[in-house]
């Protein structure tokens, strides 16, 4: 179908008036005019003309009614394969639907039947495609908002590419597979989150799963305790039966009494042992005494020969050594007397040779004090003329600084003068005669230039007198002059000069009086670094060493040296000597010290000797005496072993019979002891098994082991189901997107050339469900449609429906492309290239733009058809 | 001479814990109520005791009101003596246990804790093998062929599993020779542990339990009446019925061209007795998706009539049938993502996990696809 010309007849602002679209292309077509000239309004008249049945009040149509009401009347001149028709339809009042032939006028069809006729024009439902290529004023995205209208552009949308691709359900698996994936989604998000992990009652399996092998850990432990403790108490018990055995406690008792018994016989022998053993010890001891004594009485006789033979000797060594006493003392004095004269000598000698050097230095002093009493009248003279100096340079004034001040000042006063001199007007007088002028009451000199003042007054002799007025040249000069001078008579004064060369000599003689100070300072430094009053001092002390000088022949010194060193070695030989015989007669005297004492210890030894042994006389009997008592003691001992010996042979083991006796105690104690243990443990036990029996443990045990492997089952269950369906999910996601490769391969041919025009390397990606774009992804960025801008999605809407329109006309379906000021979210730039592609399109497929941007609009091509407005 | 009824293995206490809860609870009580249904057969049968061969509590140390209810139950029913044998599940070193036993029994309750004669009656004397462990290990019977007992006539009893048939329920040893009745010179030997009535030899048997808990044995539930009619009479043994709770386990064996709706209803039992049935259904053989789908959705349907119901098909291997995919598509998405499923499923060069994973999407694909 191919739109040829519109007329819209009463129709909202058209109020009684008939307004027309002629002359409309074949390709591209521009309806370009200003706001509120009726665009929308043509925009929607035709879509109702083709939309909406003559008989509809829907608001869509009631909207087309002007204020002025009456009946809406909308026509089109179309072109079809079967010719060119008219298509006219009235609503609102004498509704009706017309289709008249052009070529003859002809009605063709009327009313319903003219419905039916623009329905099969349109396509296979009236709805049909064309309904996707209307893009209304700002519509940025690609489906109507209405729910019904969006489903019905979905399927035609299905419909046309099944057309083109063939038969796309079958492809895609159509609604089928829509329905076979939602309850795939739907049964594997029960179990399942959107990223696999597990959920609903998969996660309640898995948490049940995991709660009951925590709870069956818990319980199976105290299973465990409870066996433990049954375990115990059955031992227990048996160690109480066993304690508890009437047989076995006699014996015990039998045991302890026998015990008791044996201990008691062993008592009463140990005791008849110690007595004999005691009886045995006094024995011995007697015996031993005895013994002793005889030994220490024949000891005592050897020892009292032996003491006097050591006496004797000992008293001899005594003699001797003092003997030698005597010869070590006499030695020792003659060293000493050696001694003395040596020492002597070496004091004389040394004396002597003092006295030599003090005259030697007493000597030197007295040059000394003749030097420098010299320096210090130098230095005296220096120093007064150095203060004189300095007193000069200190009262003048004429400094460098000052000197150079006043030739600066004097500088300036002689440019100032030149100046004054050059602005001045001047009066000079070369006298002829004797008459001479007078300026201001001032005589004019002769030949010498003077400044006039602006008001001078000459005074001519004979003549009368002469006023000049001349203009006040010169006056700042002259003013800066005086100044000048001022200031250079200030500073003359400052040193109390009246002239320049008086100034310069001034500065000339503090000069020379800043030198001689200087030099006077350097004489100073030379003659007495550290001060006259320390010449001073060295010459009080030079002085008073000098005294002692006189003037008596002085002995050499080599040969005082000479004879100190000698007297000095013979004292040294001499005390060695001396030392040596002050050791001997010592050690002597320490040998005879010694020889005493052993004398006397001799002797002690001897007197003791001669106690123990006592009298002589008595000395044999006492021997018999002490051997009879050997003999006696010795037989009183052996009686006593026998005795002993006889008592050990039936003798019963104390500690063994103790030990024995301890161990049956011991063994009914403990039996006791134990027994109350037990009896404790029992009790213990028993409250314990009580309370898990009580609460049946075990049984709680089995269920849980019951319901852990039921919850397994379930988890394992649920598990398989989730991959069952992950799998699944999976298979049919893959071949639903190959087979939406192939499904939008057609639209993506047609749309790639026309979205390369605004962006390159663009491609848009299409949603399965509403068919239609869903992101765009240029240079390998994806972007999701809502993400775009307004101009872009604008953009992208009205290429998508070109593409769709193409696939349309491949189809031989051509229906026109309607855009009522489709662009307004693009630039200037981008409405360029869009009407490239609108321009590309239409060259095989009709496109009426309307756009009230005249001058965006204005170069951009197509062709302007005519538009007229006249009354109806 | 003597007419009693034998039985074991009634673990009262047992928790059943991989049950939900509404299922544990009748499970339990009809557990519990195994003591008066005994008491009733005993009266029935005009039984002077009721033998138990063991395992008559589940734990060594159940709750405390486990033991009082049963032996209030033992109270109530005075007509008749109790005889209670510790099994390895109640053994005689459970000391807790027969304490507490001990304490609650009436006076028409023996304990049979020890491996000694108890006189039933005159002439009749009963020779108890008690186990004293959870895994005795050894031969508890063999000092019946010794014990003296005069002329009376000599029944022994006993817990364990017999020699040329490891008839214990915990996998535990065989011991006792399954000749020791006529060893012993016994005129019956009433064995407990296996839960599934048997008989070994013409005077010996296990009575099975009272109630079944679990799918191991198909056969319902009963005690044993046994009379004997004299000292050389032989035993006459009836099983009395006794189970009040079903539990069935059937294998479907699905093939190409049977009816998969058909065979559950062949192995399903009567709706009037499916609230108190728990089925264990297994799916073996082979089958087109479209069976199994269908199979799924009856089994799903059926479920709710019973008291407990599970179901294993990952037995069931899928014939992989070009027709079968055209239910779910002819051609398209569908069809060939069911078509790789399939191809998933049969790889060989993937995991076995990955086949199994691989099959059940592709099962549940053909359940989406058949909800058109």
């Amino acid at each position: 179908m191919k739109l040829l010309a519109l007329h819209l007849t009463n129709v909202r602002k058209f109020t009684g008036k008939r307004a027309s679209i002629t002359g409309i292309g074949d390709g591209l077509t521009v309806v370009s005019e200003a706001n509120e000239f009726g665009k929308s309004t043509f925009f929607d008249a035709i879509h109702a003309l083709f939309f909406e049945k003559y008989s509809a009040t829907a608001k869509t149509v009631k909207s087309l009614q002007p204020y002025a009401g009456g009946a809406v009347e909308v026509a089109a001149e179309v072109e079809t394969d079967q010719g060119v028709f008219r298509v006219e339809k009235r609503f609102l009042s004498r509704k009706g639907a017309k289709i008249i032939r052009q070529s003859d006028a002809a009605i063709v069809a009327q009313d319903d039947e003219a419905e039916r006729w623009i329905k099969e024009v349109l396509g296979q439902d009236g709805t049909g495609p064309a309904g996707l290529l209307w893009v209304r004023q700002g519509l940025v995205g690609l489906e109507p908002d209405a729910a019904a209208e969006k489903a019905l552009l979905i399927d035609t949308r299905r419909d046309l590419l099944s057309s083109v691709a063939g038969e796309i359900d079958a492809m895609t698996g159509g609604r089928r597979m829509d329905r076979v994936m939602r309850r795939v989604a739907q049964d594997l998000s029960e179990i399942t989150t959107a990223t696999g992990k597990k959920s609903g009652a998969w996660k309640t399996a898995a948490e049940d799963v995991a709660q009951l092998e925590q709870d069956l850990a818990l319980v199976t432990e105290q299973v465990r305790d409870l066996d433990a403790a049954l375990t115990a108490r059955k031992q227990a018990e048996s160690t109480l039966t066993r304690l508890d055995d009437p047989v076995a406690k006699a014996r015990r008792e039998a045991a302890r009494k026998q015990a008791q018994d044996a201990m008691d016989a062993a008592t009463a022998q140990s005791q008849k042992m110690a007595t004999a053993r005691g009886a045995q010890d006094l024995a011995a001891l007697h015996a031993k005494n005895a013994t002793r004594e005889l030994s220490g009485f024949l000891t005592a006789v050897d020892s009292l020969t032996a003491a006097e033979a050591e006496a004797e000797a000992a008293k001899q060594a005594a003699r001797d050594a003092d003997a030698i006493v005597a010869r070590r003392r006499a030695d020792h004095d003659t060293a000493q007397s050696a001694q003395d004269a040596s020492a002597l000598a070496v004091a004389t000698t040394r004396k002597q040779l003092e006295a030599a050097r003090q005259q030697i230095d007493a000597r030197k002093a007295k040059g000394d004090a003749a030097r420098l009493t010299d320096l210090i009248a130098k230095a005296t003279a220096a120093m007064a003329g150095r203060d004189a100096a300095r007193a000069r340079v200190t009262a003048s004034k004429a400094t460098s600084a000052w000197l150079a001040d006043v030739d600066k000042a004097g500088a300036a006063l002689q440019t100032l003068e030149a100046t004054v001199q050059a602005q001045s007007t001047t009066l000079s007088m070369a006298y002829t005669g004797a008459v001479q002028l007078r300026l201001n009451g001032a005589a004019v000199p002769a030949d010498h230039p003077i400044a006039l003042d602006a008001l001078s007054e000459i005074d001519i002799p004979g003549v009368g007198r002469m006023t000049l007025r001349a203009p006040s040249s010169g006056r700042a000069a002259k003013h800066q002059l005086a100044t000048a001078q001022s200031r250079l008579i200030e500073l003359l004064a400052l040193a109390g000069a009246e002239t320049l060369d008086q100034a310069r000599q001034l500065a000339s003689a503090r000069q020379d009086a800043a030198r001689t100070a200087s030099g006077a300072d350097d004489m100073l430094d030379l003659l007495a670094p550290d001060g006259i009053d320390a010449l001073r001092q060295a010459l009080a002390e030079a002085a008073l060493a000098a005294k002692l000088a006189d003037d008596a022949p002085l002995p050499a010194l080599a040969d005082l040296d000479s004879a100190l060193s000698e007297a000095l070695a013979t004292d040294t030989n001499a005390q060695q000597a001396h030392s040596r015989a002050a050791k001997a007669h010592a050690a002597a005297r320490d040998v005879s010290i010694r020889s005493h004492a052993a004398v006397a210890a001799a002797d002690k030894a001897l007197n003791a000797a001669r106690g123990a042994v006592g009298a002589e006389d008595n000395r044999e009997a006492r021997r018999t005496a002490l051997l009879l008592a050997v003999a006696q003691t010795d037989t009183a001992l052996s009686a006593a072993k026998e005795a002993v010996a006889e008592l050990a042979t039936d003798a019963r083991d104390l500690a063994t019979a103790e030990a024995e006796l301890t161990r049956a105690t011991d063994a009914i104690d403990s039996t006791a002891a134990l027994r109350a243990k037990t009896d404790r443990t029992l009790a213990e036990l028993s409250s314990k098994i009580e309370e898990r029996a009580g609460n049946g443990i075990e049984e709680r045990c089995s269920e849980l082991e019951g319901k852990l492997l039921s919850a397994q089952a379930t988890e394992l269950g649920l598990a398989r189901r989730a991959a069952a369906l992950t799998c699944l999910r999976d298979a049919l996601s893959a071949q639903r997107n190959a087979a939406r490769d192939t499904y939008f391969g057609p639209v993506q041919a047609e749309l790639t050339p026309l979205l390369s025009i605004l962006h390159r390397n663009a491609t848009l990606s299409f949603d399965s469900k509403t068919l239609l774009p869903s992101g765009l992804t240029r240079d390998l960025d994806d972007e999701t449609l809502d993400n775009l801008s307004g101009g872009t999605r604008e953009q992208i809407a009205i290429l998508t429906r070109l593409a769709f329109a193409r696939l349309f006309a491949k189809q031989g379906r051509r229906m026109p492309i309607v855009l009522d000021d489709a662009l307004v979210y693009s630039d200037d730039d981008r409405i360029i290239k869009m009407f490239t592609a609108l321009t590309r399109v239409a060259q095989d497929q009709q496109i009426l733009v309307f756009s009230c941007r005249q001058l965006a609009f204005q170069d951009l091509g197509g062709a302007r058809p005519m538009v007229t407005v006249s009354d109806a | 001479m003597i007419r009693f009824l034998h039985s074991s293995d009634l673990h009262l206490g047992k928790p059943f814990g991989r049950y939900p809860e509404d299922v544990r609870v009748p499970l339990r009580q009809a557990r519990a109520q195994a003591v008066n249904v005994l008491a009733d057969l005993a009266r029935a049968h005009h039984a002077s005791h009721i033998v138990l061969a063991g395992d008559t509590f589940d734990q060594t140390t159940p709750a405390p009101r486990i033991v009082r209810h049963a032996m209030n139950a033992m109270r109530e029913a005075a007509h008749v003596r109790w005889v209670l044998m510790p099994g390895n599940h109640d053994h005689a070193n459970a000391t807790e246990l027969w304490r507490q036993i001990r304490l609650d029994a009436p006076e028409n309750v023996i304990l049979a804790t020890e491996p000694a004669p108890i006189s039933l009656s005159d002439d009749v004397t009963l020779l108890p093998a008690p186990p004293t462990d959870r895994h005795p290990g050894r031969d508890l019977t063999e000092w019946f062929d010794t014990a003296p007992t005069g002329d009376a006539l000599r029944i022994g009893l006993a817990h364990g599993s017999v020699t040329d048939f490891d008839s214990s329920e915990d996998g535990g040893s065989a011991v006792i020779p399954p000749n020791r009745a006529r060893r012993a010179g016994l005129a019956y030997l009433a064995l407990g542990d296996w839960h599934g009535q048997l008989q070994i030899g013409p005077e010996t048997w296990y009575s099975g339990a009272p109630e079944a808990d679990g799918f191991k044995h198909d056969k319902t539930p009963s005690a044993l009446l046994v009379e004997i009619a004299g000292p050389t009479a032989p035993a006459r043994v009836t099983p009395v019925p006794t189970g009040t709770m079903r539990w069935q386990r059937s294998v479907i064996n699905l093939t190409e061209g049977v009816t998969p709706e058909a065979m559950l209803a062949a192995v399903l039992p009567s709706v009037t007795d499916r609230a108190r049935t728990l089925l264990d259904l297994v799916v073996t053989g082979r089958a087109r998706a479209p069976d199994r789908v269908t199979l799924e959705r009856a089994i799903a349907a059926a479920a709710p009539d019973f008291l407990w119901q599970h179901d294993d098909l990952s037995g069931l291997g899928l014939i992989h049938n070009t027709d079968d995919l055209d239910v779910i598509d002819a051609q398209g998405a569908l069809r060939a993502a069911a078509e790789s499923l399939s191809r998933d499923a049969t790889d060989q060069s993937r995991s076995p996990e990955d086949r199994a994973t691989a099959q059940t999407a592709l099962s549940l694909l053909f359940s989406y696809a058949l909800e058109d």
